[in-house]
């Protein structure tokens, strides 16, 4: 067990009450003809017990230090522009939005060159489309500047 | 004589050009994902995928299995040479690979790996071959008590194995059946936890989800973390192996083998564990075990093949129950329902061309790995040289093309980055997310079949407990579930004292 275990507990126990009573909302029906709500209010009851019995746990055992978290912000660089991509992706049409996301990662991230990252984000982003659009068939969006 | 007879239609299936052709790709496609170490198994088919709902199943399956067992055989080059394993079911030969190639036996090392992958993928296919039809007719005769048994045991196995906290590994399946429920309720259509999303209305798909788990996650791990990455230098030489090699690594090969198979069948224990007890088993029956760790190559030769043969098992309960033995017998169950079959132990009996046609396809997968293998190793060793931070932009452009490709729907590709953020803090946390992937799969199954029985029962759950199959699978889920008790109890009053 390591030190994030006294908070990671508790709020899992939280997420398991909130689905509990979201269960009941749905309905329990009887045990001999179970509602919708029945399955996911037992997983979440198991889910409560085993969150407290973490909880209770990690106040009496020896914690362990955990790792630290390096490199945050590239994650974070990384997860953003990943979900900027999901974002644009239907507007912007899939060869822009690729280039935009293979390119601001090669130079927000790992620091390359602009006109390095240009030029591989441009050229993977045609390739893929060749294979994935052209090649495989994919129903890759044009988007609005109809490419 | 049947399985005889069989076999020969399904050679007649694998051996046509186009299937092939997709059997070659696949295996192919596995040995590259297979020293990649940036990309596993789960995330490389997960992204094929999609891109083979277009095709016919078998082609499809045979593509995607030969990747699967494809991984098995690549994952063993970077182990060796590098120290790095290019897959989680290789950890355990960087011990003794790695020393061998640093002693200068890196050739021998390679290549007792590939020909004891060929011989236990081989055996394992047999096995496969002449087990899962009769499992499947053994398995008409289950109700939905024993299902319901039988799933709740493959969900504590794979827990109780897990290398981490007990209780951490059950909170991920808790958490996994209660994502499982998300979408419409299958028996009174009911919408559960979609806050009219739409994309949650057919629930979560284990496709992005698991390309978020596995694929997503591993390359935030990766991001910033670039350690200089140590190559062996001077040329490989001397790939076959000499006689005295293959004298001490004939026996190990057959115990992987038949090892990794029997334990590659048991739902829940996918391929690593399987490597580890084998290794364990080696260095205890080894005449000299103080040479495990200093290079001896039973240590290569046992885990490799044992791998191999597990790989090979997990097919087992996968194409004769529709249960999954791990995370990728998940994935590749899915792509059964998405290409229409019906997983269950009518699946071989109802599709003989397409069960056989695999079967056919798995032995000519076996040889054609076992020829691409031994002379491209030294491509292999340039493939591993591109740098990272150039690879994992594509793999990330991949996962997204992938996951919209799905049902061309942005949804997909938002929930699939989500389960990437989820499964990088579960790494941070030490959570594991394979108990978390088969409880989603088996969720709405064990549901269904819970629900079922308690109809039936009339509410009694004295159902599961008077069948006796039923009783025998949930004894093992209750000595899985307790036995770490008693383990933890120890430790915990150790740690008072």
């Amino acid at each position: 067990m390591t030190k994030s275990d006294r908070w990671t507990g508790p709020l899992l126990l939280l997420f398991s009450l909130y689905v509990c009573v979201e269960s009941t909302r749905l309905g329990l029906g009887g045990i001999s003809r179970p509602g919708p709500g029945f399955f996911p209010f037992y997983a979440g009851l198991v889910l409560a017990f085993l969150a407290l019995a973490q909880s209770l746990l990690s106040l009496l055992i020896d914690l362990e230090k955990e790792e630290a978290w390096e490199n945050w912000l590239s994650i974070l660089f990384v997860v953003l522009a990943m979900f900027a991509f999901a974002l644009f992706l239907d507007f912007l049409g899939f060869v822009v939005t690729a280039a935009l996301f293979l390119g601001s990662l090669l130079r927000g991230v790992e620091r390359r060159g602009w006109l390095f990252s240009l030029a591989v984000a441009l050229l993977i982003a045609l390739a893929s489309y060749l294979v994935f659009g052209r090649w495989l068939q994919a129903q890759l969006p044009s988007g609005i500047l109809g490419i | 004589m049947e399985a005889v007879q069989s076999i020969f239609s399904g050679f007649a299936v694998a051996l046509t050009l186009k299937n092939l052709a997709f059997c070659f790709i696949g295996v192919l496609l596995g040995t590259v994902v297979g020293v990649l170490p940036g990309i596993g198994p789960a995330a490389a088919i997960s992204l094929l995928l999609p891109s083979t709902l277009r095709i016919d199943p078998t082609s499809s399956m045979i593509m995607l299995a030969g990747l699967y067992y494809g991984v098995m055989y690549g994952g063993s080059t970077t182990s060796i040479l590098v120290r790095i394993p290019g897959e989680a079911a290789s950890v355990i030969t960087c011990l003794d690979g790695h020393e061998m190639a640093r002693q200068g036996r890196a050739g021998a090392a390679l290549g007792i790996a590939a020909f004891g992958s060929f011989i236990a993928g081989t055996l394992g296919v047999i096995g496969l071959m002449f087990l899962a039809p009769t499992l499947a007719s053994f398995a008409l005769l289950f109700g939905a008590p024993e299902y319901f048994s039988l799933m709740v045991m493959s969900m504590t196995l794979v827990t109780y194995l897990s290398h981490g906290s007990v209780i951490k590994s059950l909170m991920a399946a808790a958490v996994g059946l209660i994502l499982g429920a998300v979408g419409l309720d299958t028996m009174t259509a009911k919408p559960r936890f979609t806050y009219d999303i739409l994309v949650l209305r057919d629930g979560l798909g284990i496709v992005p989800v698991v390309m978020g788990l596995f694929g997503i996650s591993e390359v935030l791990l990766n991001v910033g973390t670039s350690t200089p990455q140590e190559f062996l230098k001077g040329k490989i030489q001397g790939l076959l192996p000499n006689r005295q090699d293959w004298k001490d690594s004939a026996m190990p090969i057959m115990r992987g083998s038949v090892l990794g198979f029997f334990l590659g069948i048991v739902p829940g224990l996918g391929t690593i564990i399987p490597t580890f007890l084998s290794y364990g088993m080696e260095k205890r029956l080894s005449k000299h075990p103080e040479k495990f760790g200093a290079g001896a190559i039973e240590g290569v030769a046992a885990p490799e093949s044992c791998n191999n043969a597990a790989a090979t098992g997990n097919f087992v309960p996968m194409l004769s129950l529709g249960i999954p033995a791990n995370a990728i017998m998940a994935i590749l169950l899915g792509a059964l329902t998405l290409y229409g079959l019906r997983p269950g132990p009518l699946l071989i009996s109802e599709n003989p061309a397409f069960f056989w046609g695999l079967i056919a396809s798995m032995y000519i997968g076996n040889v054609m790995l076992l020829i691409l293998n031994l002379p491209l190793i030294p491509v292999w060793v340039q493939v591993l040289k591109i740098p990272y931070g150039v690879l994992y932009p594509l793999i990330l452009l991949f996962c997204l093309v992938g996951a919209y490709s799905l049902n061309n729907n942005v949804g997909d590709v938002i929930i699939m980055c989500v389960f990437g953020v989820v499964g990088f803090v579960m790494k941070k946390f030490q959570f594991e997310a394979a108990p978390m992937v088969l409880a989603l799969v088996l969720g709405p199954m064990l549901e269904d079949n819970l629900r079922q029985a308690l109809i039936i029962s009339g509410g009694s759950f004295q159902v599961f407990f008077t069948r006796p199959l039923s009783a025998a699978f949930l004894a093992v889920s209750f000595l899985a579930l307790v036995l770490p008790l008693f383990k933890l109890r120890l430790r915990w009053m150790r740690s008072l004292l």
